[in-house]
């Protein structure tokens, strides 16, 4: 177990160099000057000369980029061209509510998920499995922004039992619970849906098992050949959807931010991008990278416990 | 198998607990909230805005963006303004001022003014501003506001003498600009003004979460007279259809820059009061000056012919002004002769021209950036001039890759826009068409010697009845030539919770918050 965090570890590091030389050569190769984008379209030549030489961009692509990993192994990421924030900061201070938007939404996503995909499963070809089916395909195919206008005007502008965006309150307090609701729900059906369909799928190829048999022609409990039997047999792939929708989510999600005006990371990512903030869509970039290598860790992990026959030298 | 479980619900209650360490307030801001609350039974008046981009930051020296600005003028303030009534410029932390020779300001300002952090406000304060401003070592976005100034003097206590390089004719535009604000030196050199602004206005600030909102408090000692209002809220709702639904619920109180789309549904809102006020943008459908092809009038005129302004306007639900004056009605230079003296919609005459010089064998590149209505009037343009026989393909491009691509005159039709806080004729007419800034904002590569001399001598020409005769001139000129072809001329608009009352919305876009009152 050590042994394999030792492992993803410098894996993680090897990917992050890797990672950082990309987006930066991307930065660098794209269109569009940060120069130009702050001093705006009226901007002369000396004003867009002294930001360009303010922000170094003149030096060489290498001394740039060696100037960038220099600072950046010593846990300085830079200062954003835009709003001279250090970039550590401005990603901190937003990256606490795409966590707990992402983490509410897999909650929602993981309950509806594995309770529709286990009906669906046990009830094959009813009624039940039917509607449950559609519900899936239709959580995959509604649009994010769609149903978070939706949800709003509905529960937010209608009925007012909910706000309308923002989250700006600690997610323990009632009015925190209030403004994740209906993010979460906007969130977590498309990964619900996904979850569905696995859970089905894997419990309905899990239950014509031998062993399956086995226990039930034994007379072991139903409740039992469920639970302990099948589900835990079924685990694996749906730990693995989770596992990787969780990991995207954390990425911050940049359709349901906007329209539920929360400050996330994902928002944060497209603006820089679009201001061609280097530093910042550099910073945003490591920090996804890094997370999605964690959450495949902690499924790996999972793995163990769920199947002991799964072991990392 | 339990040391697994310990290791990952760890590695999970580390997750959580950084969610859980959120601070909503930064630093330096605890116990300032509250301080301007007046007494406990009076119910505090707030209003909170609803802003699409959060502010760059909060240094008149540092900062180029509409918000940052919004934000900045109800902190700071300036040595002039225009009335936006009037659209003449009055002094607001001047007194008085008198041009002792051409190149030579002389400004007595008022007494007795202080900054909210206590330093009093005078000659040095503002020696220091422009100065900053100016500074290459600076690298002040907008320095090229006060590029013309040689030297600021700081004769004595109220007085300020600032000599320019040349005559310059829009000093006084320049100095009522929001970049041209005035700030705190002592302030300035204790912290970052881009985090912790002061100035002299009627609100302070109080807290910035980023990305989230920002709170300004009353200022108490305004020396005009502390606002009724005591807490200001700026939050950051980048979707305006929810920006609409939380002025509904009466989440926010209040939103401005209504898109054309989504006017109707705003103006059904029962507790809602919606504001339009004829403004000072401009869009303008330009052609690239630089190839052979657009540098035939006959060319410019087909496709002047072509375009049908007027149905365009319609269709902005009252958010548009139609002329054909490059300078529009709020902008100082504007004379309303310009109005139809531009070439009007011909759609048979068009055609004509198109056949007769074979205008539509070679494809027109149609640039747009994808933002504003940029991407409409470009389907309605190349849907009009296809009529008239042109072959137009349009490409589309974010605001960054835009700027670039157009500066480099990489199209042969585009569409640009401009809005400015001086509302000033010369601002317009510099920086967009004069060939001196070819390469850099003269996206349109236009350079003609005659246009450079009217716009050169409405900027180097004190007296402001001859700088307007200078501007109107130059316009016309662009009219005669098919320059530009005038989209139309922007509204104004702000949306208020009923409640709100008194509020100050200026022809450029910019409102103030001194006078209102929630009832």
């Amino acid at each position: 177990m050590i042994a394999l965090i030792v492992r993803r570890a410098l894996q993680l590091l090897f990917l992050l160099f890797g990672i950082s030389f990309l987006v930066f050569s991307s930065m660098y190769i794209a269109p569009g000057d940060p120069a130009a984008v702050i001093g705006g379209p009226t901007a002369t030549e000396s004003d867009i000369t002294a930001i360009r030489d303010n922000l170094g961009l003149n030096d060489p692509f290498l001394t740039q980029y060696a100037r960038y990993v220099g600072n950046a192994v010593q846990g300085d990421f830079g200062y954003s061209y835009q709003t001279a924030q250090p970039v550590a900061d401005a990603i901190m201070v937003r990256f606490p509510n795409t966590l707990k938007l992402a983490i509410a939404s897999m909650i929602v996503a993981v309950i509806i998920g594995v309770i529709t995909g286990l009906i669906s499963a046990l009830k094959q070809n009813s009624l039940l499995d039917v509607s449950a089916t559609t519900f899936a395909l239709a959580g995959i195919s509604i649009p994010n922004f769609w149903l978070g206008a939706l949800l709003i005007l509905v529960f937010a502008v209608n009925l007012q039992w909910l706000p309308v965006g923002g989250m700006s309150n600690p997610f323990y307090t009632i009015d925190g619970i209030k403004e994740l609701i209906l993010p979460a729900i906007t969130l977590g059906t498309g990964s619900a849906a996904m979850i569905a369909r696995m859970t089905r799928s894997s419990m309905l190829e899990v239950i014509r098992a031998d062993y399956v048999r086995t226990a039930r022609a034994k007379g072991v409990k139903e409740k039992n050949v469920i639970w302990i039997h099948t589900l835990k047999n079924a685990m694996i792939p749906i730990i693995t959807v989770i596992g990787l929708n969780f990991g995207f989510l954390l990425g911050g999600t940049i359709i349901t931010e906007k329209v539920f005006a929360i400050n996330g990371v994902g928002r944060l990512m497209i603006d820089a991008i679009a201001a061609r903030d280097f530093p910042m869509v550099q910073g945003s970039v490591l920090l996804v990278a890094t997370l999605f290598v964690i959450v495949n860790l902690m499924v790996d992990i999972v793995y163990t416990y769920i199947d002991p026959r799964i072991k990392y030298e | 198998m339990k040391k697994q479980w310990l290791l990952l619900l760890t590695l999970i209650g580390i997750l959580i607990l950084s969610a859980c360490s959120e601070s909503t307030i930064p630093e330096g801001a605890e116990g300032a909230e509250g301080e301007g609350t007046t007494s406990p039974e009076a119910a505090e008046q707030e209003v909170i805005y609803a802003s699409t981009t959060d502010a760059v930051g909060l240094s008149p020296t540092m900062t180029n963006d509409s918000v940052s600005s919004s934000v900045m003028s109800q902190i700071y303030e300036n040595l002039f303004e225009r009335n936006p009534e009037t659209m003449e410029i009055e002094p607001q932390l001047a007194e008085s001022y008198e041009n002792t020779d051409e190149l030579t300001w002389v400004i007595k300002l008022k007494e007795g003014i202080e900054f909210q952090d206590g330093t009093p406000f005078n000659a040095e304060a503002v020696k220091y501003t422009f100065e900053k401003l100016i500074d290459p070592a600076t690298a002040a976005p907008r320095a090229s506001l006060l590029e013309p100034i040689d030297t600021v003097t700081a004769v004595d206590e109220t007085t300020v003498e600032i000599k320019t390089k040349y005559p310059y004719g829009p000093l006084l535009a320049a100095l009522s600009h929001s970049n041209a604000a005035i700030i705190s030196p002592t302030a300035d050199e204790a912290q970052d003004s881009m985090q912790e602004p002061v100035g002299t206005g009627p609100f302070k600030f109080t807290s910035w979460n980023q990305g989230d909102q920002i709170v300004l408090g009353k200022n108490e000692d305004y020396w005009d007279g502390a606002p009724e209002l005591d807490k200001v809220t700026y939050k950051v709702v980048p979707e305006v259809s929810t920006a609409i639904s939380m002025l509904q619920t009466g989440e926010v109180n209040f939103i401005d820059a209504l898109p054309s789309e989504q006017l109707s549904r705003v103006e059904s809102l029962e507790n809602v009061e919606v504001t339009k006020k004829e403004g000072t943008p401009v869009y303008y459908l330009t052609f690239n000056h630089s190839t052979e092809r657009n540098q035939n009038p006959d060319f410019r005129k087909a496709v002047a012919s072509a375009v049908d302004r007027d149905a365009f306007v319609e269709n902005l639900n009252g958010l548009g002004v139609r002329s054909d004056s490059v300078l529009g009605p709020q902008v100082f230079g504007y004379d309303e002769s310009a109005d139809d003296a531009g070439t009007a919609y011909d759609p048979e005459a068009a055609k004509q021209l198109v056949e007769e010089n074979g205008f539509g064998d070679e494809p027109i590149k149609l640039l747009a950036a994808n933002r504003d209505n940029f991407i409409l009037m470009a389907e309605i343009v190349q849907s009009q001039l296809t009529e008239a026989g042109f072959n137009v393909e349009i490409e589309t491009m974010e605001w960054a890759t835009f700027l670039d691509t157009a500066r480099a005159g990489e199209y042969d039709l585009t569409f640009l826009s401009w809005s400015n806080v001086t509302s000033d004729g010369s601002e317009m007419l510099y920086p967009n068409f004069h060939s001196d800034n070819i390469g850099a904002s003269n996206r349109a590569q236009y350079s003609n010697p005659k246009f450079d001399e009217l716009v050169e001598a409405s900027r180097t020409t004190v007296d402001q009845e001859e700088r307007k005769n200078y501007l109107a001139q130059a316009n016309q000129l662009m009219l005669d030539e098919d320059v530009a072809i005038v989209m139309y001329h922007g509204v104004v608009t702000a949306a208020t919770d009923q409640s709100i009352q008194g509020l100050q919305l200026d022809p450029n876009g910019q409102w103030f918050l001194q006078n209102v009152t929630r009832e």
